[in-house]
């Protein structure tokens, strides 16, 4: 089934492609500073987070000098996912028109959805990664970059391709992805440095697969906070199931999508 | 391709869900199954049993009423819907027109959709490139194609959507009610291209409302109806059934019976000059028309009348035994009565036709059988009414 699919939408990249371009138009069209707002959202939300936690008095310490560049690469990460979660809700039902007149493999519209976010989160990382050259980072790890790219896509993928196919039945999905999302960032060391999770609690949170991808990205750029890569590797791992299920279960209610909508 | 069929339906059933009013929550759902009330939706065939097969480069209209699962047809032929039951097979490309500009993003302008509904089409950006100007050429649309399509008119719309498909160049095209949008300079073009597909030996779906169209462009007619099959074949005589059950359909609700019923009509048989029954007639033919009646006592002197009217309930013509002169001394039990009209010059369209049987004072009305016999006159001098011959002289 799986190699029969993947033949149909490489027979379709044309069209894959075209969405891909048209999902990044539609995002700016008519905002003044474009694409800049997937820059400014992140910097806004490390001006938020860094000046709050520091008027809380946290118990961890917002004063360290690598907090910051932790803080920043964990949004921009964490921003990747949230974003591709939110435009999932609309890959299937924001195109009604097409799934309910034209046959092409459905599985293209939150292909395409999640690329689009991969792009935008490539151009985004140029930026992070200037700023890791600014504040000296160490790049001795950087050729593990695109695996940790792939395996983020992989979770954002199969997670999209369940919210995108359960939106069709269940509208509920949108209100409840919010919440959902909000538990899980604070759930996920972003805001936090992972060495701030309880003891008992580490190995319990890499069954996060975010854990093992924010923590990687760090690891990545920042020589500190490395954490267990058996651990880390099962947590990517989870990203992959992730993935494989994502695509079963969208398989399995694409077809009733056309009457559904 | 060396198959015969480029279309080969078998035994084709499409089942949908009804969920009423109410629409399905996650809320919904659990609570539903927590207090045992589940019970599932309600369900309907929009098609059941539909078989046949198209044969390639044939050209076949699809008529019936709204709702009798047209679209639905071609929705499972183009493959967005699923059979409930039956199979299914195509053989080549298949383009539908099913919603032209389906698929346009509002606020992407007309060349990036050109694109974006080629590509949905299954063109590649090449070929899109290659037919750029035939496209916005057959469109009509040079100056807008730079505008965002949501400044567009709905002829528009659909005028691009058209010039997208037709340049998919398929085996088999499907169109849905294409023919009755856009103004006449666009719908002239569509029949011209419609033509040309059919000169290249394409196979060709049509669903229309508009049944000369249908029949000018048609090989072959299927007409739907509650979602089966009511008739294939040839386009006249497959429209003409069609026409007829419109009819029937339309005096469903204003057939009237009523009278003292001592004297009741059992049954009316409509024939043509040959002896054939019929309910379509040509203009200038005749009608024979049998009436069956069965009266319950012996009534003297009784009266058989007729009346024509048209849809909207004026007569057009009426008479009766009394005034035709022809005394009826009395009736008792079954018996029949035929009335002959000798040249029907009335002008093409709809008709219904009323019986009646009354007292020869008109005091007592026995039996009234009103707006009950839908007939069609087809015709092909244009008048209106009812045919009076006529010179001009100035």
């Amino acid at each position: 089934m799986f190699t029969e699919r993947l033949s149909d939408v490489y027979e379709h990249r044309g069209l894959l492609w075209i969405l891909v371009v048209r999902n990044i138009k539609i995002r700016y069209k008519r905002s003044v500073l474009g694409f800049f707002w997937s820059l400014l959202n992140p910097l806004f939300f490390i001006a938020v987070y860094s000046t709050f936690l520091k008027l809380l008095s946290v118990k961890f310490r917002t004063d360290d000098p690598l907090y910051l560049p932790m803080l920043v690469i964990g949004i921009f990460v964490w921003q990747f996912m949230a974003l591709c979660l939110g435009d999932s809700l609309y890959a299937v039902v924001g195109n009604s028109s097409l799934v309910k007149k034209a046959a092409f493999p459905r599985v293209i519209l939150p292909i395409s959805m999640v690329l689009a976010n991969l792009l935008n989160f490539l151009l985004s990382l140029i930026i992070l990664i200037g700023y890791l050259l600014i504040i000296d980072a160490d790049f001795s790890r950087l050729y593990l970059l695109p695996l940790l790219v792939l395996t983020q896509c992989a979770l954002c993928l199969g997670l999209s391709l369940i919210i995108s196919a359960l939106n069709v039945f269940f509208r509920d999905i949108e209100h409840l992805l919010g919440v959902l999302l909000l538990a899980w960032f604070f759930l996920t060391p972003i805001i936090y440095p992972f060495a701030n999770i309880p003891d008992e609690y580490q190995r319990l949170s890499f069954l996060n697969p975010m854990t093992g991808i924010v923590t990687a990205y760090r690891m990545v750029f920042l020589t500190t906070d490395i954490m267990a890569p058996r651990l880390a590797t099962m947590s990517m791992g989870i990203a992959w199931i992730t993935c494989i299920v994502g695509l079963i279960v969208f398989e399995w209610l694409q077809p009733r999508f056309g009457e559904e909508l | 391709m060396t198959e015969e069929y480029a279309i080969e339906l078998q035994n084709v059933g499409k089942k949908f869900k009804v969920r009423g009013l109410r629409d399905r929550t996650l809320k919904s759902v659990v609570l539903d199954l927590v207090s045992g009330r589940w019970r599932g939706p309600s369900e309907f065939w929009a098609l059941k049993d539909v078989d046949f097969k198209v044969v390639r480069g044939e050209t076949l209209g699809i008529i019936g009423s709204n709702g009798a699962g047209k679209s639905t047809l071609l929705s499972l032929i183009t493959g967005t819907f699923r059979p409930t039951a039956g199979s299914i097979h195509t053989h080549g490309k298949v383009s539908s027109l099913l919603e032209l500009g389906a698929g346009f993003h509002p606020d992407l302008s007309g060349r990036e959709n050109v694109f974006l509904y080629g590509a949905i089409m299954g063109l590649s950006r090449e070929q899109v490139n290659r037919r750029f100007d035939a496209i916005v050429e057959f469109a009509g649309l040079s100056e807008w194609i730079d505008e965002p399509v949501k400044h567009y008119s709905s002829g528009m719309y659909v005028r691009l959507g058209f010039a997208v498909a037709v340049e998919v160049d398929p085996d088999i095209l499907l169109i849905d009610e294409v023919l009755s949008v856009g103004d006449a300079v666009f719908q002239r073009k569509c029949m011209d291209k419609m033509e040309e597909f059919r000169r290249k030996g394409k196979t060709m779906l049509i669903i229309s409302h508009d049944l000369s169209a249908v029949m000018a462009v048609s090989d072959r007619v299927l007409f739907l109806d509650e979602g089966t099959v009511h008739g294939l074949g040839v386009p006249s005589a497959t429209v003409e059934a069609y026409q007829s059950l419109v009819r029937k359909k339309e005096v469903e609700g204003k057939k009237r019976v009523w009278g003292t019923e001592e004297v009741v009509i059992s049954d009316v048989e409509f024939r043509d000059g040959q002896g054939a029954v019929a309910d379509t007639f040509g203009f200038g033919d005749p009608l024979v028309v049998r009436i069956s009646y069965k009266a319950e006592h012996r009534i003297e002197r009784p009266i058989f009348g007729f009346a024509i009217c048209d849809p909207a309930g004026r007569v057009i013509y009426g008479s009766n035994t009394q005034i035709a002169g022809k005394d009826i001394a009395s009736i008792d039990g079954e018996g029949a009565i035929e009335l002959r009209i000798e040249r029907l010059i009335l002008a093409r369209g709809r008709y219904v036709v009323s019986f009646s049987i009354h007292s020869w004072d008109h005091k007592i009305n026995y039996y009234r059988l009103e707006n009950a016999f839908p007939i069609g006159i087809s015709c092909n001098e244009d008048f209106e009414g009812c045919h009076m011959s006529c010179t001009w002289s100035g």
